[in-house]
C-alpha cells in the first residue's frame, strides 16, 4: 500500500510537469512572433526596431472621432515608412478596445507582454489616466488622444505627452475669447459635458478661471457622450439664460445639442472643445442648424493651405483616396503620430547605439523644442518638467457648412 | 493501483464527522494536492502575458464566487456587483493612499466595509423578490456610483485615485508572477471557505432561503437575518476582489465599475452554473478570456481580410450576447453541469446510465 503511494505520487508529479512544460514552453517565441515582421521602408539590416502599440477605440462610444483618429496615426506611420528613415524601422500595432477601460488594460498587457512595445499612442481620457502609473513603472512613453489636464503632471504622470492644448487650456482660451469679445455687461456661460472622465476634465479649472477673469457660469448640464436627445437639459439651461454656452463632448452629442437648441429656439451661442469641431459634425446636423457654431480647432482642416498639409495629400492620393474622404481628426491622428517618431528619431540621434529603450525616447520627446508642423497644429515644445506641449489653439466658426478659422493660434496667456 | 473512476468504492463513512469531510479520502487529499500544485506552477512555464491574465481570471473568480454565495446558494438577485466591486477598490485607495495604511489591513477592511455597505442595500430584500429585488439592486449599482463621482473630496470623482501595489517590508508585488500568487492564495482561501459554508448551518439556511423561503420561516428560519447575511458575505468576497483588482491595475476610476461589469459577472455565474463553486470558477476564466480569444481569432482573420477589422472588432458585443443565449437556451446548468456529465459519462462508460 505504501509503497503504490509513493509510486503513485512521483508518476502524478511527473505527468504535471511534462503537461506544463508541453503548454508553457511558448514564452520566447510569443514575443519574438510580435517583433519581427516587415514594416516596410528601410531594409537596412542595421536598422533599429521601435515598435509602438496603439490604442484606439473603432467600437466604442467616442468611436465617432475615435476611427479617424486612428486611421490617421497609422497612415502617418505607414507614409513615414514608404519615405524610410535612416537607421529605424518604426512599427505601429493597433488595437481596438472599444472605449472600455478594463479592455484597454488587457490590450495594454498584450502591447506589452507579448507584442514588446516601446512606446504608445492611445485614445481616451478614462484609460489614459488609468494607465499612466503602470505605463510609468514600465517606462513607455504614451501621447493620447485624450488632452486631459491630468496628464501633464509630471509626478503622476511622468511618463504621458499631451500633443496639443489641454482641454482646460482650450476652455480657458475660450473664455479669455468671450470676456474680450462680449458686448454689454458681465457674459454669462453655461457648461455642456458628459459624465466621464473625458467630460468632466476641464469643468473645474473652466470655473476657477472664470471666476479669476470676470466670467459667469451660470449653469452645468450633464448630457451623455452619445445622447441623442437633450431638449430636457437644454430647457434646464434656458432658464439661467446664458448667453454663451461652451460644450465638452464628441460629435454625436454636439449635433445632438445644436438641433435640440434650434428646435427649442434657444438663442444662446453655443462654443465646443476640439472634439466638438469638424467635418463630422455635418453628418447630423445640416449647414443651417450648425450655422454661427464655433469651436477649437486645434489642427488644421484637410485641404487647408498650410505647408504642412502637403504631406498628407501626398499620402492620400498616393492611396487612390481623395482629400474630401478624410477628415480633421485624421489630421490630429497624423499629428499625434508624427510627434511621437519625431521623438523617437531624437532618441536615436542622442543614442546612437543599441536598443531604443522607452526611457530614451522620452528623453528624445524632452528634448523638442518648438518642432515645427508646418501650420497643420501649433508647434509643441517639451522639457524634463514639462509635457504640456503647448497652450495655443485657433477658434473656427462654422459659415455655409465649412470650418472657418476667425483667429491663429493664440493662448489665454497672450 | 485502484481504477480512477471507481475512487470512493470501499470507503464506508460510519459517522456524521466522517460523511462531510471535505478531504476524506485519499484521493481527494491528491487531487487538492495537484490542483494546488498546478496552479502555484504555472508562472515558472507560461509568459508573463498569461500570467497576467490569470491574475485577472483570479480576481474575478474570487467576485464571481463572492456573487454565486448570494444569487447561487441564497436566490437572491443582484445587479450591483460593480458597484460594490467599486467600494472595495475605493475603501482600499482611500486607506492606502489617503491614509497611508498598509495594504494588509486595508485589504480585509475593504471587505468589512463592502460587506456592511452591502448588507444595507440587502436590507430591501426582505419585501422584495425576483424582478423587483433586481431593481432594488440596481438602484444601489446607480446610488454608489454617483456617490464615487460626486463625493470628489474624498474619492477624486472622475479624475480617480492612483494606488500603489502592496509591499511586505521591502518587497513590492511590482511584478505579474509575485501578484499572481496573492490573487491565487486569496481564491483558494475563498475557495476553502466558500465550499465549507455549504457544510454549516449558515450555508444550509441559505439552500432552504433559496428553495423555498416561506418554508424555510416556517421552520424556523429568520428569513431578514439570513438574506441580509448573504448580502453581506457575499459583498466581502466582492469587496475583496474589487481592492485586489484595484491595487493590480493601480487606479480606480468610476468608469471601471459600470453596469456592464455588473453583467459580465452575472454571465460569469450563469455560464459557470448557479450554486456552483467550481462553476464560478470557470465561467470567470470564460468570460475574462472570452475577448481575448476573439482578438486572438480576429488577428488570424485580419492576416487574409485586412479591411474588415474595424467590422470584426465588433464582433465581440455580438459574441459575448450569442454565447450568453446559448448557454441559457442548450445548457441552463452552466459548464460546471457540462463538466458533471462529462465525469458521469467516464464513470459509467460503457455503460450509458
Amino acid at each position: 500500500m505504501k509503497k503504490s503511494k509513493k509510486l503513485l505520487w512521483m508518476l502524478l508529479s511527473a505527468l504535471v510537469v511534462l503537461v506544463l512544460a508541453a503548454c508553457g514552453g511558448d514564452d520566447d517565441s510569443a514575443t519574438d512572433s510580435g517583433t519581427k515582421g516587415d514594416s516596410g521602408g528601410s531594409t537596412d539590416s542595421n536598422a533599429r526596431e521601435v515598435i509602438i502599440g496603439g490604442l484606439w477605440d473603432l467600437t466604442g462610444g467616442t468611436s465617432d472621432v475615435g476611427a479617424p483618429f486612428a486611421e490617421g496615426a497609422e497612415a502617418y506611420v505607414g507614409y513615414i515608412n514608404s519615405k524610410g528613415i535612416e537607421g529605424l524601422n518604426i512599427k505601429l500595432i493597433g488595437k481596438d478596445y472599444g472605449y472600455v477601460i478594463p479592455e484597454a488594460q488587457k490590450l495594454y498587457q498584450e502591447h506589452r507582454d507579448k507584442a514588446g512595445v516601446q512606446a504608445i499612442i492611445g485614445f481616451g481620457t478614462g484609460d489614459t489616466e488609468a494607465l499612466r502609473q503602470q505605463v510609468a513603472a514600465d517606462e513607455f512613453p504614451f501621447v493620447s488622444g485624450s488632452l486631459s489636464e491630468n496628464l501633464k503632471d509630471t509626478k503622476e504622470s511622468p511618463y504621458n505627452f499631451l500633443v496639443a492644448a489641454s482641454y482646460s487650456d482650450q476652455g480657458r482660451a475660450l473664455l479669455k475669447w468671450i470676456k474680450d469679445n462680449h458686448e454689454g455687461g458681465e457674459p454669462t456661460v453655461a457648461l455642456l459635458y458628459n459624465d466621464t472622465a473625458f467630460g468632466r476634465s476641464p469643468v473645474e479649472d473652466m470655473k476657477a478661471y472664470a471666476k479669476e477673469i470676470g466670467v459667469k457660469v451660470v449653469d452645468e448640464q450633464v448630457i451623455d457622450v452619445k445622447a441623442t436627445e437633450a431638449q430636457s437639459q437644454l430647457l434646464n439651461m434656458e432658464k439661467k439664460n446664458p448667453d454663451y454656452a461652451i460644450i465638452q463632448q464628441t460629435w454625436a452629442a454636439t449635433s445632438t445639442i445644436l438641433r435640440d437648441a434650434k428646435t427649442l429656439e434657444i438663442d444662446t451661442q453655443f462654443m465646443g472643445l476640439n472634439w466638438t469641431t469638424g467635418e463630422g459634425l455635418f453628418d447630423n446636423v445640416d449647414a443651417a442648424t450648425a450655422e454661427g457654431y464655433m469651436g477649437v480647432l486645434i489642427n488644421s482642416m484637410p485641404g487647408d493651405d498650410v505647408p504642412g498639409m502637403a504631406e498628407i495629400e501626398e499620402y492620400v492620393t498616393g492611396k487612390g483616396k481623395k482629400m474630401e474622404d478624410i477628415n480633421q481628426k485624421f489630421v490630429q491622428g497624423w499629428v499625434t503620430a508624427k510627434i511621437m517618431v519625431e521623438g523617437i528619431k531624437k532618441a536615436a540621434e542622442l543614442y546612437p547605439d543599441g536598443d531604443i529603450k522607452g526611457a530614451q525616447i522620452r528623453e528624445g520627446m524632452e528634448s523638442l523644442t518648438d518642432l515645427d508642423l508646418g501650420g497643420v497644429a501649433a508647434n509643441v515644445s517639451y522639457s524634463a518638467d514639462n509635457h504640456a506641449g503647448t497652450k495655443e489653439i485657433r477658434i473656427g466658426v462654422v459659415k455655409d457648412g465649412k470650418w472657418e478659422a476667425i483667429t491663429d493660434y493664440i493662448s489665454f496667456e497672450d | 493501483m485502484r481504477n480512477l473512476f471507481v475512487r470512493e468504492s470501499g470507503n464506508y463513512k460510519t459517522s456524521y464527522v466522517n460523511d462531510m469531510k471535505l478531504f476524506g479520502t485519499v484521493s481527494q487529499k491528491v487531487k487538492i494536492a495537484v490542483i494546488v500544485g498546478v496552479l502555484l506552477l504555472v508562472p515558472l512555464f507560461t509568459s508573463n502575458y498569461w500570467i497576467g491574465l490569470l491574475t485577472l481570471c483570479a480576481i474575478s473568480a474570487i467576485g464571481a464566487i463572492g456573487l454565486n454565495i448570494l444569487t447561487g446558494f441564497t436566490g437572491q438577485i443582484s445587479i450591483g456587483v460593480g458597484a460594490f466591486l467599486g467600494v472595495g477598490g475605493y475603501t482600499s485607495a482611500i486607506i492606502t493612499s489617503t491614509y497611508g495604511l498598509s495594504f494588509w489591513i486595508s485589504l480585509p477592511l475593504a471587505g468589512l466595509i463592502t460587506a456592511i455597505v452591502g448588507g444595507i442595500f440587502g436590507l430591501p430584500a426582505l419585501r422584495l423578490k425576483g424582478l423587483y429585488l433586481a431593481i432594488a439592486t440596481l438602484a444601489a449599482q446607480v446610488i454608489i456610483l454617483f456617490i464615487i463621482s460626486r463625493w470628489t473630496s474624498v474619492t477624486g470623482g472622475t479624475s480617480g485615485m492612483v494606488l500603489s501595489r502592496p509591499s511586505i517590508g521591502s518587497f513590492t508585488f511590482m511584478s505579474n508572477t509575485s501578484y499572481y500568487y496573492l490573487a491565487i492564495v486569496i481564491l483558494l482561501l475563498t475557495v476553502l471557505y466558500a465550499t465549507n459554508l455549504l457544510r454549516t448551518r449558515v450555508g444550509r439556511a441559505f439552500l432552504a432561503v433559496r428553495d423555498r423561503d416561506i418554508a424555510a420561516q416556517i421552520m424556523g428560519i429568520n428569513l431578514f437575518k439570513y438574506k441580509v447575511l448573504a448580502f453581506a458575505v457575499s459583498s466581502f468576497f466582492v469587496g475583496i476582489a474589487g481592492a485586489l483588482l484595484a491595487h493590480y491595475t493601480m487606479i480606480v476610476s468610476p468608469e471601471l465599475y459600470s453596469t456592464t461589469v455588473s453583467i459580465e459577472y452575472l454571465a460569469m455565474i450563469l455560464i459557470g452554473g448557479l450554486g456552483s463553486v467550481f462553476g464560478s470558477i470557470i465561467g470567470a476564466v470564460f468570460i475574462t478570456l472570452l475577448p481575448v480569444s476573439l482578438g486572438m481569432a480576429i488577428d488570424m482573420v485580419t492576416v487574409y481580410f485586412p479591411d474588415l477589422y474595424h467590422l470584426l472588432s465588433a464582433f465581440k458585443e455580438f459574441a459575448f450576447g450569442l454565447v450568453i443565449i446559448l448557454f441559457l437556451i442548450f445548457e441552463p446548468g452552466g459548464l460546471a453541469h457540462i463538466w458533471l456529465n462529462i465525469k458521469k459519462y467516464f464513470k459509467l462508460w460503457p455503460f450509458s446510465y
